[in-house]
């Protein structure tokens, strides 16, 4: 018969998904429940519902579907579904394992699923700062050998980080983890990119790829979608705070970044300087940040009972963002309001390991929605899916 | 018994909205001088301790002993207007004219006095009944030592009834007793366990009220209820025992799957549910061609069913049982998936929490297909299907197939009971339920055409273990009561009560046969002149012979042909004389009523307070198979304008409590409109309606339409000669 398709279970993916938190997949009886009460959901070939019997079947291809990355995870699926069978939660744990599927190398994304290899992967920028310091001369157990300052010895006087990290060092590491983690989303959408378009409710791509990337970058910072949410309608405001903290924190980034090797003013830019607008940037996106991922955390506990209570996967990127919201704010208020240098040092020090794990990491964990689905939300909005 | 000197009583409530409704004196001179009752009594609230010992007085110092109760509907207190000895006729003042007629309404007051004048007719004509007694053998024979019939004999064997259980096969135990593992019988219902037919085995072993005999079967089954004479076919040796009351759970058959091969059966490595289980008891799950384990195995379900060219019906159980040989492939191989192609996936009861426990085995896929065939290529079988959950048109790769195959009744082709009966030696309503000995579920479960022989099992309806069980309680029960009613000369089911019986005046008979035809119980054989006779415990005592005869020659002792044609006569029917010249004259219409159905609809409506037409007076029958059709010229002779009949849902999916009798009584009615033309009157005039009991807000239209017509029609023109 033409155009039939051949099921090849596969036991172990079904395996993984469960291991990985989806083990309420198997539970699904189809109903279509899922799909009818999802606001976000396409009118053709609406997801959540083929997506859970692909996963009961343990059917790999539902990893390139750009449909998981269609759903916001609102939950109001998983709270209608009449069997508990979560489609939100399990969604999310498709996605996961698509974000790993997609990553290069997909070990790393393995080590970043996975809850026992956290201190590995804490320890992996620890050392590497540390080995720069060392490589730098800040570093070293050694007193006898007359450097300016000894071993982990805080450095005196007023407080300026780059006095112990020069400001070179620092964008030489974190422009190589950013480089790195562009290289690698490169590589997993371009992998993306081709396997959506041969999935089979393909069209015909209409329009230019940029104009319709605008449409899509609009929607997404206006959080369009989020808003359909009913049962976490809270999050699109929340989620859309901590998006908006990491947009003004990444102005004053690059603004500082230009400060520094073009116009050679020399950081720290201080609130009582001339440079006073780019702190206050800086401490009101730190200040969305911290709330907006706070409110998150909040809303997460309050709708556990309804909307599942999240994977490590999910918690993971919540406590990173939360590690670099504190550990930031921290070093300006050790540093600029109550300056203790010996807790301010260390503090930062913190502070470059969080950043680290957020740059370096980021195709790896939860943070990788950010390309994928902004990728699938093009895709489907070009293939006519009503995005 | 009947009564040597009759002694006429009739007694009147004004309680319950009737004193408002009617003028009591009319009904009393109404009463005594057309009905010739010598005493009339009026009470307040007759039910009282005060009216029901009034009544009680009469009869002490009196010598009361025919009683007219003119109050409530004789469907409610029944036990207050019980008098030992007495005939008691109940004329339902409340139902049928007080809660529905306008008070004090000259019609009103007229349809209150037709029924005092129908009741006087008819306690003249009735008699007390004398109970038909015969021995009774309390034998209960179980046919079948499945589940079902396990069940029944313990059930019958704990009340203290002998059992004999007749088993065709070497072991009892049935299906039951061969499988592997059973689906889970107790909460939380989601791990297999052993057949529970194991421990019924071994309570019917050791239960001494309990014979089992294996390698039996039934050659013949001759007699009545209570009276019933078993010939058995023991290892090919004849006997023939007494027994009473029987249980037919004989159970099921696999569905022939050489018809499926277009599901792939003939191919080796394409098996039944069956082949399935005993692979699975025997020990290993593998290929039978090549005896390669089964890494990759699908389930197709409703293999041969819920399919008009095969079984029409769902066998209940198919779903649970692949479920659990899905377990059976996963247990045996961690590594090994199942796959269940289903059309839906159907679990009634608890077996809902096995399909969820079954479900989450990562190993177990579920996916609706429509199964297209089943091909073998390279070692792999192919399994095409359409419209699934996953495609349009996909294909399943497997090492084995299994067909989920269905059950068809062992009665579908075999009377098994093997009745010496002139209707036959098998159920009758075997085709209306592809095989299966059936009934109206909602009605009367357990109910077969042929008395105090209850069907159990999966030979009653498609079922698992657990229903099986219950099933086999439920008929041992229906057996027990029907021996108990026989034993004391009291009819069963629908007329429980009832100690009447037909008595017919065969001098007169001609041998027409419509009785021995028409009973729908197969209570009458015939003599070898042709002449027929009553087998009264198989007897409904629906009267349908009643209605058939044409000679009317079939009596109960308080109803009869003449007695309801007596009835008829004693209305009261107004002509041109009674009305002033510019009046119409009022319609008089009867409406005979099933007892059973449209009776209690009637009294439904009334307690909702609907207004029923008042030209119409009702008459229950005990069925309107009894409806003889010598009624219509009673009745239109007396000048009577019209006639409906109110009965039960008739047909396929009938809800008639003797099964046939509406049916029948339409049939009659079809050769009606000839005798009603030659008297030049018009077809319309008698109608039959069918009711049922929940339909009683209904009535009120459909009384109101059928007046309607017949004022259309005009004015019985027989009317006052």
């Amino acid at each position: 018969m033409a155009g039939e398709t051949v099921i090849k279970p596969d036991l172990d993916f079904i395996k993984r998904i469960v291991a990985a938190g989806g083990d309420t997949a198997k539970k699904c009886y189809q109903c279509d429940t899922c799909s009818v009460v999802c606001n976000l959901s396409p009118d053709n070939k609406p997801f959540p519902r083929k997506e859970m019997i692909q996963a009961q079947w343990g059917l790999k291809d539902v990893l390139k579907s750009p449909d998981i990355w269609l759903c916001h995870q609102c939950s109001d699926c998983t709270v209608y579904c009449p069997r508990g069978a979560k489609p939100g939660e399990v969604l999310a744990v498709l996605r996961q394992m698509a974000i790993e599927h997609y990553a290069f190398p997909s070990l790393l994304a393995r080590l970043v699923g996975d809850i026992k290899f956290l201190p590995l992967l804490v320890l992996f920028p620890v050392l590497l700062l540390l080995f720069v310091l060392k490589a730098l001369g800040v570093l070293g157990v050694r007193v006898a050998e007359g450097l300016t300052h000894q071993g982990l010895a805080i450095p005196k006087g007023t407080i300026i980080y780059s006095k112990w990290f020069p400001t070179l060092a620092i964008d030489a590491i974190f422009l190589g983890a950013a480089a790195f983690a562009v290289f690698v989303f490169f590589q997993g959408v371009k992998r993306f990119w081709n396997d959506i378009n041969v999935n089979p409710w393909t069209v015909r791509l209409k329009g230019g790829i940029v104009k319709n990337l605008v449409a899509v970058l609009t929607d997404i910072l206006a959080h369009n979608r989020f808003k359909k949410c009913e049962t976490t309608f809270a999050r699109s405001l929340n989620h859309l705070m901590v998006v908006f903290g990491f947009i003004f924190l990444a102005v004053v980034t690059g603004t500082a970044f230009l400060l520094e090797w073009v116009f050679h003013i020399e950081s720290p830019y201080n609130l009582f300087s001339h440079l006073w607008w780019l702190k206050v940037i800086a401490l009101m996106g730190t200040g969305l940040l911290l709330y907006g991922i706070y409110q998150v955390y909040l809303a997460r506990q309050a709708n556990a009972e309804k909307a599942g209570p999240g994977t490590y996967f999910d918690w993971q990127l919540i406590y990173l963002v939360a590690a670099v919201g504190l550990t930031g704010a921290l070093s300006y208020g050790l540093r600029a309001l109550l300056p203790i240098p010996v807790l301010a040092y260390p503090v930062y020090f913190l502070h470059l390991v969080c950043i680290f794990c957020l740059f370096f990491y980021a195709p790896f964990t939860k943070l990788a929605h950010l390309v994928y689905r902004t990728v699938a939300m093009l895709y489907a909005r070009m293939s006519d899916r009503g995005f | 018994m009947a009564i040597e000197e009759r002694k006429y009583a009739a007694y009147l409530c004004k309680g319950c909205g009737i004193g408002e409704a009617v003028k009591f004196a009319a009904l009393t001179k109404v009463t005594t001088r057309e009905g010739k009752i010598p005493l009339v009594k009026e009470h307040d609230v007759l039910c009282s301790p005060a009216g029901l010992e009034m009544i009680k007085q009469d009869i002490a110092s009196e010598g009361v002993n025919c009683i007219i109760i003119g109050a409530c509907s004789p469907r409610v207190k029944y036990e207050e207007f019980d008098f030992p000895g007495c005939l008691v006729e109940r004329v339902n003042l409340r139902e049928f004219v007080a809660w529905t007629q306008e008070p004090n309404h000259p019609e009103t007051q007229a349809l209150a006095e037709d029924y005092l004048r129908m009741a006087a007719a008819r306690i003249k004509k009735g008699d007390l009944p004398e109970p038909f007694q015969t021995e009774c053998d309390k034998t209960i024979l179980v046919i079948g030592g499945g589940m079902a019939g396990l069940s029944a004999a313990l059930e019958a064997a704990n009340h203290g009834y002998d059992v004999l259980l007749v088993e065709k096969e070497a072991q009892i135990g049935g299906f039951g007793a061969k499988l592997h593992k059973a689906t889970p019988s107790s909460y939380p219902f989601d791990k297999l366990q052993n057949s529970p037919v194991l421990a019924k085995i071994n309570a019917v072993q050791g239960n001494p009220k309990i014979r089992v005999w294996t390698n039996s079967v039934i050659e013949t089954l001759e007699g009545e209820p209570g009276l019933l004479d078993v010939t058995i076919k023991r290892n090919g040796e004849l006997e023939t025992l007494r027994v009473g009351a029987v249980v037919l759970a004989t159970g099921w058959k696999p569905y022939d799957a050489t018809k499926l091969g277009h599901l792939g059966y003939g191919l080796p490595n394409v098996i039944t549910n069956l082949d399935m289980e005993e692979m699975a008891k025997k020990g290993k799950i593998a290929r039978p061609s090549d005896g390669r384990p089964a890494k990759a195995v699908a389930f197709i379900q409703c293999a041969g069913s819920r399919d008009p060219d095969h079984l029409p019906y769902c066998s209940d159980i198919c779903c649970a049982v692949s479920l659990k040989q899905a377990l059976y492939v996963r247990q045996q191989d961690p590594d090994a998936v199942a796959m269940i192609l289903y059309k839906d996936i159907r679990t009634p009861g608890n077996n809902e929490l096995f399909y969820k426990a079954a479900q989450s085995d990562p190993g177990v896929m579920l996916t609706k297909a429509e199964v297209t065939g089943v091909t073998e290529a390279g070692g792999k079988l192919k399994i095409s299907a359409q419209d699934t959950l996953l495609g349009e048109n996909v294909v399943f790769e497997a090492d084995l197939v299994v067909l989920a195959t269905g059950m068809v009744p062992t009665t579908k082709d075999d009377p098994i009971l093997n009745l010496k009966y002139r209707q036959g030696p098998g159920l009758p309503d075997l085709d209306l339920f592809q095989g299966f000995a059936d009934s109206n579920f909602i009605c009367f479960p357990y109910e077969t055409r042929r008395t105090a022989i209850y069907a159990a099992g999966t030979v009653h309806q498609p079922m698992g273990l657990a229903m099986a069980e219950q099933d086999g309680v439920g008929a041992a029960l229906k057996a027990i009561q029907a021996l108990e009613h026989i034993a004391v000369g009291m009819a069963v089911h629908p007329r429980a009560w009832d100690e009447t019986f037909p008595e017919p005046f065969l001098q007169r008979c001609t041998q027409c046969k419509r009785c021995t035809e028409e009973c729908p119980f197969g209570a009458i054989e015939e003599d070898e002149k042709g002449t027929p006779f009553y087998k009264i415990n198989r007897c409904r005592r629906c009267g349908t012979c009643m209605g058939a005869c044409p000679e009317r020659i079939v009596n109960f002792k308080d109803y009869s042909v003449d007695i309801v044609g007596s009835m008829l006569k004693s209305l009261e029917v107004p002509t041109e004389e009674d009305v002033e010249d510019d009046e119409e004259v009022p319609l008089r219409i009867l409406g005979l009523v099933c007892e059973n159905d449209a009776y209690p609809a009637l009294d439904a409506a009334a307690q909702h307070h609907l207004r029923l037409n008042p030209s119409i007076r009702f008459v229950p029958l005990r069925c309107l198979g009894s409806f003889n059709l010598v009624w219509v010229s009673d009745a239109f002779s007396r000048g009577v304008d019209g006639m409906i009949l109110l009965g039960c849902k008739y047909g396929d999916d009938y809800q008639c409590h003797f099964a046939k009798g509406s049916e029948l009584c339409a049939y009659r009615l079809t050769k009606l409109s000839e005798t009603l033309d030659k008297l030049g009157l018009e077809a319309d005039r008698v109608q039959q309606m069918q009711v049922a009991i929940s339909e009683f807000d209904t009535l009120p239209q459909i009384l109101d339409d059928f007046v309607a017509r017949v004022k259309e029609i005009g004015p019985n023109p027989f009317k006052g000669m």
